[in-house]
């Protein structure tokens, strides 16, 4: 029952950015990789996942991470995931070369600039 | 008449001197004219022999002259007869003598003229005394001696013995006759004399005598009438005397009563009767008043007397009415002593209903109460328990009642009065129902039983005995159910108070947590003591939670009121707090969000204290918000104690948007927080300063572990008898980190949070940078995620650290079979452990699966023992 994570998302038109803070670990992983997803409409163009807040992420927030790229590869929709370099959340992601799977910015604007444009 | 017993008799009365001469037969005036008489007799007598033939030789002119002077000296006696005097008398006499001898001189020797001396002879003797009677009669004799040589007769010594000797003969018989006469006359007035003293005194007697003392006669004229009687009737005795009783002091509805009285007393046979009778008399002025007379019959040689003392009774009735009176409002004081003493016992019964306690109590109450307030000798009650009479208290005077044996109705006089549902009396107590109620040594002699009615229904019977002198009367039927009605009502109040206080007592004790939440670092203890009165249950409560972020949050609160609403009330904000709290909101925000739960839908203006303290070991310190509760006492690691007084506000549903402000301070490694609820520090009579400054004390020498703690303080400060109210004290101590340790976690997701708090403390304490922290923390997270995992929601696992130098083990335990990450996702967790990691093993064992990991930490190790863990 503990809410370890602050979960906040915001719907920017072309693209969904889902601010996720605290700690991620299995307690909280799954449903917070569900209401992400089901967050982004088919129409949106991408998503970014804003970990600047995150204070821990393990392997199953990985997990959800690499869920979340998978769905919205299947879409055509593309992923972002914001996280301060030096932080355990970007050595996590580091470690299981996340980078392959979704490109990894150090800011949000970095994250959004980064989105191929669709229409702007 | 003894002279000397005559003492002085009183001024009032007077009497004559003692030593009175023989009183005179005669007063002068009567001497003077019999001796006027004598010499006019004798004047006139000598005339007549003058006019009548005589002899020869007698000179008539010379008689007649003398005859004219006797004449003329009888006339001027006669005259002068209350004016002459004693001497006078004798003078006149002698002349008389001396007119008589000039008669026989002139008459001549032939005539019987001496005759005549013995009429002045005789008047002496009759009128004078003796010796001058015998003067008189020489007189006589020497003056007819005279004559007798002038005229020298024949044979004079013949004539002189028979002239002188006749009338001094006679005249001596006559003077004994009179002195006889005297005597008897003297008798006669002593007598008189001592007879006036006697009535005098007697008349003294009656006159002082405080009743009026009246005698009447067979008519009912006043013969007597004393000096009271004249005090009393306003009469003086002159002018009562001779008057009719009944016209002058009988008013007139009373006379023919007084008359026919008077009559029969008068009538009745034997010299004396006496009677007494309560009568009305009229006084003179016409008022009228009470007295009693006391009549007697006196025959008085014949003639019958009336004698009666009479005596107002005006102040003896007064005072008999003032006794009455005084008697009466004695009666009445005692009466109305007896009605208070009742009443305050009525008052007593009504107190005991109004009380609320237990049943057992009031019932003891009661049963010692009734008797007193009916002057029973005992009592005892009944309640209905399952359609039977059980007996339920006795008083005093039952020491040996049968408690084993149910009556059911109708069964027995308790049993009767609780069928019939209506009191009863009884002085015939059946023997058996003396046995029931143990009263064998007592003269059971009335005994009286009332239902005990709560709406309609009989829950019990009260039965009350008498024993001589008491007596039951009607009247105590009536008080006994005015008792009873009272004693029903604190019997119900008594059974539904007992459900309801279980209920809130079970309600409460359900809303204590049973299991105080393990937080790894941290130990809490917590206990509740309920008041030693139970009055009721008290809305006192604590909860400890953990907060995200491996903190624990701890809960300590006081709703105002009690029983079953203030513990409803508590179920209320347990529920929210958590809620709210486990939402992560912050503190203050918590209380913001109780106190709207208060404020819009409490019914009543509910009011309730809370703190709500968060501790936080891995930042190392403590916040709150404090909701007009007592402030928690921070016992340093060093045992210093000090009063978290900041961040306080008002209670919870005083305001409807309060400003909570969130305070934290620095908590060390070893320190303590306490909570409590002012049952701890709260007693009659001193201020609650003295009571806190008296836990600030207490501390100091208490032992640090929590469990050890609550037990310490508790004796500390609550009395041996119990706290008059509820205590619930709440205790956290942040334990001190070691170089080794050793946690159990349930193995479920949610304890993840607070292992990793308890790592981070412990990597911080034995001097790990920030990225080896967190990488470290990562790979650990991920060797119990794996147990979880496999646990399936049940057992536990044991972290462990140990730190050498800069070497670094920690290992995860669990209890079940190891099994190898599944490949895909989860088997990140592996790969992320060996990352992190110098080195990871796994060892499974039939008991469980241990995973060992080790790592060298990088720097100096300056933050060791240093900074915030």
């Amino acid at each position: 029952v503990t809410e370890l994570v602050q979960l906040e998302i915001e719907d920017r038109g072309e693209v969904v950015v889902a601010r996720v803070a605290g700690e991620l670990d299995i307690a909280g992983a799954s449903s917070t990789g569900e209401t992400i997803g089901g967050s982004v409409p088919t129409s949106a163009h991408g998503l970014v996942v804003d970990f600047t807040e995150l204070e821990f992420i393990d392997s199953s927030g990985i997990a959800m991470l690499f869920g979340l790229a998978r769905r919205l590869g299947s879409r055509r929709q593309e992923l972002a995931v914001v996280a301060r370099g030096g932080k355990a959340v970007a050595r996590v992601l580091e470690i299981v070369e996340f980078e392959r799977a979704a490109p990894i910015h150090e800011t949000l604007d970095d994250a959004l600039a980064g989105l191929s444009p669709a229409s702007s | 008449v003894p002279r000397g017993a005559g003492a002085p008799v009183g001024p009032r009365r007077g009497t004559r001197a003692v030593a009175a001469p023989l009183p005179e037969l005669f007063d002068l005036r009567v001497k003077a004219r019999s001796l006027a008489y004598l010499f006019a007799a004798g004047a006139l007598l000598g005339i007549l022999t003058l006019l009548l033939p005589h002899e020869e030789g007698v000179r008539d002119l010379q008689l007649y002259v003398l005859a004219g002077i006797a004449l003329a000296i009888a006339l001027l006696v006669y005259v002068q007869a209350d004016r002459i005097a004693d001497w006078q008398l004798h003078l006149v006499l002698a002349a008389g003598t001396t007119i008589l001898s000039f008669a026989n001189y002139y008459t001549g020797t032939s005539t019987l003229y001496p005759l005549l001396y013995t009429w002045t002879a005789l008047y002496a003797f009759y009128f004078f005394g003796l010796t001058l009677a015998l003067a008189h009669v020489a007189f006589i004799g020497v003056s007819y001696a005279v004559v007798l040589a002038i005229q020298d007769p024949s044979s004079p010594a013949i004539r002189w013995l028979l002239a002188v000797g006749t009338p001094l003969i006679a005249g001596l018989l006559i003077s004994r006759m009179l002195s006889r006469l005297r005597a008897e006359r003297q008798a006669a007035q002593d007598r008189a004399q001592a007879l006036r003293r006697s009535e005098a005194r007697t008349r003294l007697v009656l006159d002082s005598a405080p009743d009026a003392f009246v005698t009447l006669d067979r008519d009912g004229i006043i013969r007597t009438w004393n000096a009271a009687a004249e005090r009393l009737f306003g009469w003086s005795a002159a002018e009562a005397v001779g008057r009719p009783l009944r016209a002058l002091a009988i008013p007139e509805e009373f006379r023919e009563r007084h008359d026919r009285r008077r009559a029969e007393l008068a009538d009745s046979p034997g010299p004396v009767a006496t009677q007494s009778y309560e009568v009305e008399f009229a006084r003179r002025d016409g008022s009228r008043f009470p007295a009693e007379a006391t009549v007697s019959k006196v025959d008085v040689r014949g003639e019958i007397l009336i004698a009666g003392f009479i005596r107002d009774v005006t102040d003896r009735q007064r005072r008999q009415e003032e006794r009455d009176a005084l008697a009466r409002e004695q009666a009445a004081r005692e009466e109305a002593e007896r009605v208070t003493e009742m009443i305050s016992g009525m008052q007593l019964l009504v107190d005991a209903a109004l009380y609320r306690r237990r049943l057992n109590e009031i019932l003891s109450d009661v049963i010692t109460r009734v008797p007193g307030v009916l002057n029973a000798d005992a009592g005892v009650i009944y309640l209905v328990e399952e359609e039977r009479l059980v007996l339920r208290a006795v008083s005093a005077g039952v020491p040996d009642a049968d408690e084993s044996d149910p009556l059911g109705f109708g069964e027995g006089f308790a049993g009767d009065v609780a069928e019939s549902r209506q009191p009863a009396l009884t002085h015939n107590p059946d023997d058996e129902d003396v046995r029931r109620l143990g009263l064998r040594d007592l003269d059971v002699n009335s005994m009286i039983g009332v239902p005990l009615l709560a709406e309609g229904q009989v829950t019990g019977v009260l039965v009350v005995c008498a024993a001589p002198p008491r007596r039951f009367v009607a009247d105590d039927v009536t008080l006994l159910r005015l008792a009873a009605d009272r004693v029903a009502l604190a019997i119900d109040h008594a059974l539904v108070y007992e459900r309801e206080h279980a209920l809130a007592v079970t309600l409460q004790r359900s809303l204590l947590p049973d299991r105080i939440p393990q937080a790894p670092g941290l130990l809490v203890a917590a206990r509740y003591k309920p008041a030693a009165a139970e009055e009721g249950v008290g809305g006192d409560w604590y909860d400890v939670l953990p907060v995200p972020g491996g903190g624990v949050g701890l809960v300590m609160g006081d709703v105002a009121g009690k029983g079953l609403a203030a513990a409803s009330m508590v179920g209320r904000l347990r529920s929210a707090l958590r809620a709210y709290a486990l939402e992560g909101h912050a503190p203050a925000r918590v209380l913001e969000q109780l106190n709207r739960l208060i404020w819009t839908e409490a019914d009543e203006s509910q009011m309730a204290t809370l703190l709500y303290v968060v501790v936080d070991p891995s930042e190392g310190e403590v916040r709150w918000v404090n909701a007009g509760h007592l402030p928690p006492l921070l016992v340093g690691d060093n045992g210093s104690p000090s009063f978290l007084e900041g961040g306080s506000s008002v209670p919870l549903g005083v305001l409807p948007f309060p400003d909570f402000e969130e305070v934290s301070a620095r908590m060390k490694p070893g320190a303590s927080v306490v909570l409590y609820t002012d049952g701890l520090v709260e007693r009659p009579g001193k201020h609650i300063d003295a009571g806190m400054n008296t836990l600030a004390g207490a501390v100091a020498d208490a032992p640090s572990d929590p469990e050890q703690l609550c037990d310490y303080l508790l004796h500390e400060m609550v009395p041996r008898e119990g706290a008059p109210d509820d205590v619930a004290l709440l205790t956290l101590r942040s334990i001190p980190m070691q170089d080794r340790f050793r946690f159990e976690f349930a193995a479920e997701p949610e304890a993840l949070a607070s292992m990793r708090s308890l790592l981070r403390r412990w990597l911080r304490h034995v001097g790990a940078a920030d990225s080896e922290i967190a990488e470290m923390v990562t790979a650990c997270g991920e060797a119990a995620t794996n147990v979880i995992e496999h646990a399936g929601g049940g057992g536990e696992f044991a972290l462990a650290g140990q730190a050498e130098g800069r070497r670094l083990w920690i290992t995860i335990t669990d209890s079940g079979v190891w099994r190898p990450p599944r490949e895909g996702d989860h088997g990140r967790g592996l790969s992320l452990m060996r990352a992190l990691m110098d080195t990871v093993e796994v060892q499974p064992t039939p008991e469980g699966t241990t995973v060992r990991l080790e790592r060298t930490l990088e720097g100096s190790g300056v933050n060791r023992n240093g900074g915030p863990e």
